[in-house]
């Protein structure tokens, strides 16, 4: 399930009104979602998070779902911190 | 009567002669080519027989091209295919990494080895003013892109985006395979692989494009692009300085012109060869001079390439500058462009060529959100003003940086841009056209066809398709008789203008 929070941060990223976001969304689905902004993205959540991803793992995210899930496992390792 | 023939001179068809490789608009390729789909049609039934028969066949043809470097084939093969291994069955993330550095770095290693090392020696020279003697390396036919193909493989595997390939039979298949020896495309294993496991039907549709995309790739290289590099191009670019300013620009033009139809005329050519033999490759090219921006015109040149490069460079380094916001974007353009010059060959004008591309993207990202908001506030979005303007401008950046790319050295490039902007004769252009008609004739014919929509081309391709076997022998022999006329078409004489 995509988070409320994730995906405000995405549709303001990319100067969307709204966008039906599943686990199996891909960047080629949504308009607007090209190399650039997808680093506009990641900055973005980072921020927002206050997490820091590792390159090699913003690398091997396929779609929406993988995302998320990098997400919350980051934010668990910080909780558990 | 097979005592006329010279056994000796037929051997000669079958060794090693570097200036004679086997090369796809070669009669011997032809009839070579020919012999194997007799063979691989036989083969139907046998799977593995066929794929042998494809690797015996791709060995040959690198043989004829390279003679005993053959064995790179082999070494590149086993390389990556145990590597892929490793790295897919490797447990321990350090482990892992450890295992993917080795083969990225053993790889570029072979490369800057066989390709760059002189050239580095050469840098170290005029530095140091040292006198360290070259090397005599022999260059292996298609290096840059066998080891680009056999690269993407590991990286995908360590980025879990396929598993390695349990046969090393149809690993080695996958790297030797003899449509994307000399010149790719860069294929990808993902897309690759599987159709090794397929049958292969071979369809109506198949067969038509095949015919078509051999077709036209003969048209492309024999007609337009070897017959004007030969009579026209390659003179002025020898020594632009005995020509006028008028001739140095219409030789750009030109040689913009040649260079997609000699790259585009291989691949169709290549994508055609391997449609017969059941593989579907990725083409190289969608109409490269309709586009409206350099980002645009990277994503229709070359596209195996630049996909590569936006891939596996361009996006690790975006991620590592991602601090830095659009400066850090910027930069991540900027030095794959520098990759993608220094790439195409150990030469100061394919660095600086790449350099100019970098900064034509760093710039074009920089100002982006200035010309969009521009566009918006004027209601110029896709107008057409600013649309033919932006092609336009793209246009003449791309042949620009070309000048760079095809002149011998820089100095030469800067002679070249001297004659257009100070020496440029206008008057000379009628004479010109009068001396050099069938030259001129065929650039603006390339260009027309370039420009043609792509409509018009997918009808061409439906009507090859649907016609019948006759029709298609007709074609095809009509095709080969013209190619035949340009090949062996005397010289154009040297003319000289008066002004």
């Amino acid at each position: 399930m995509i988070s409320e929070r994730f995906k405000k941060i995405v549709l303001k990223e990319l100067d969307l009104d709204d966008f039906d976001f599943t686990d199996e969304t891909t960047a080629n689905m949504v308009p607007g979602w090209d190399s650039l902004s997808h680093i506009q993205i990641i900055v973005a959540i980072e921020k927002d998070y206050k997490i820091k991803f590792k390159g090699i793992e913003i690398l091997k995210i396929k779609n929406m779902g993988e995302l998320q899930n990098l997400i919350d496992s980051k934010l668990s390792v910080a909780g558990a911190g | 009567m097979f005592q006329y023939i010279d056994l000796n001179k037929l051997k000669l068809l079958f060794v090693y002669d570097k200036t004679d490789p086997l090369v796809f608009t070669s009669s011997m390729f032809l009839f070579a080519f020919f012999v194997l789909l007799l063979l691989y049609r036989l083969l139907n039934k046998s799977k593995p027989a066929r794929i042998y028969l494809i690797m015996i066949f791709s060995i040959f043809f690198y043989y004829k091209a390279s003679g005993i470097y053959f064995l790179f084939l082999f070494v590149v093969s086993f390389l990556n295919y145990f590597m892929g291994k490793w790295i897919g069955g490797a447990k321990k993330k350090k482990i892992r990494l450890s295992l993917f550095l080795a083969s990225v770095f053993l790889n570029i290693g072979l490369l800057i080895y066989f390709k760059y090392l002189n050239f580095f020696i050469q840098i170290i020279n005029d530095v140091r003013g040292s006198q360290i003697a070259p090397i005599d390396i022999f260059l292996p036919l298609g290096i840059s892109f066998i080891i680009f193909k056999a690269l993407s493989y590991v990286i995908e595997i360590y980025l879990e985006n396929i598993e390695p390939v349990k046969s090393i039979r149809d690993f080695s298949l996958f790297i030797f395979y003899f449509p994307t020896l000399q010149l790719g495309p860069i294929e990808r294993a993902s897309k690759f692989l599987p159709q090794v496991e397929d049958d292969n039907p071979l369809t109506k549709e198949m067969i038509g494009t095949a015919l078509f995309l051999i077709m036209s790739g003969l048209i492309k290289k024999v007609v337009i692009a070897d017959y004007i590099g030969i009579n026209f191009v390659d003179r002025v670019f020898d020594s632009p300085l005995r020509f006028t300013g008028v001739e140095n620009l219409i030789a750009s033009y030109a040689y913009a012109l040649q260079l997609y139809t000699d790259f585009s005329g291989y691949t169709d050519m290549a994508l055609g060869i391997s449609l017969f033999l059941g593989y579907r490759l990725t083409d190289n090219f969608n109409a490269p001079f309709k586009s409206l921006s350099i980002a645009d015109f990277w994503r229709r040149w070359h596209i195996t390439l630049s996909s590569w490069c936006l891939d596996y460079i361009f996006k690790p380094l975006q991620i590592k500058f991602r601090g830095m916001s659009i400066f850090g974007n910027a930069l991540a353009l900027f030095i794959t462009f520098l990759v993608i010059g220094i790439w195409h060959g150990p030469s100061w004008t394919y660095i600086v060529f790449g350099a100019i591309h970098g900064t034509y993207l760093a710039f074009s990202i920089s100002t982006k959100k200035l010309r969009t908001k521009f566009y918006k506030k004027t209601k110029l979005t896709n107008s057409k003003v600013v649309k033919f303007l932006q092609w336009f401008i793209t246009f003449q950046f791309v042949v620009f940086a070309f000048i760079i790319f095809r002149s011998q050295s820089l100095p030469m490039a800067v002679d070249m841009l001297k004659q257009i902007f100070s020496f440029f004769h206008g008057e000379v252009f009628l004479q010109f056209i009068d001396g050099y008609k069938l030259i001129f004739g065929l650039i603006i014919a390339g260009y027309v066809a370039h420009f043609l929509p792509e409509i018009i081309k997918e009808k061409i391709r439906q009507f090859v398709i649907n016609s019948s076997v006759i029709t298609k022998a007709v074609m095809l022999v009509f095709v080969i008789w013209l190619v035949v006329q340009f090949r062996f078409a005397d010289l154009q004489p040297f003319l000289y203008f008066k002004f």
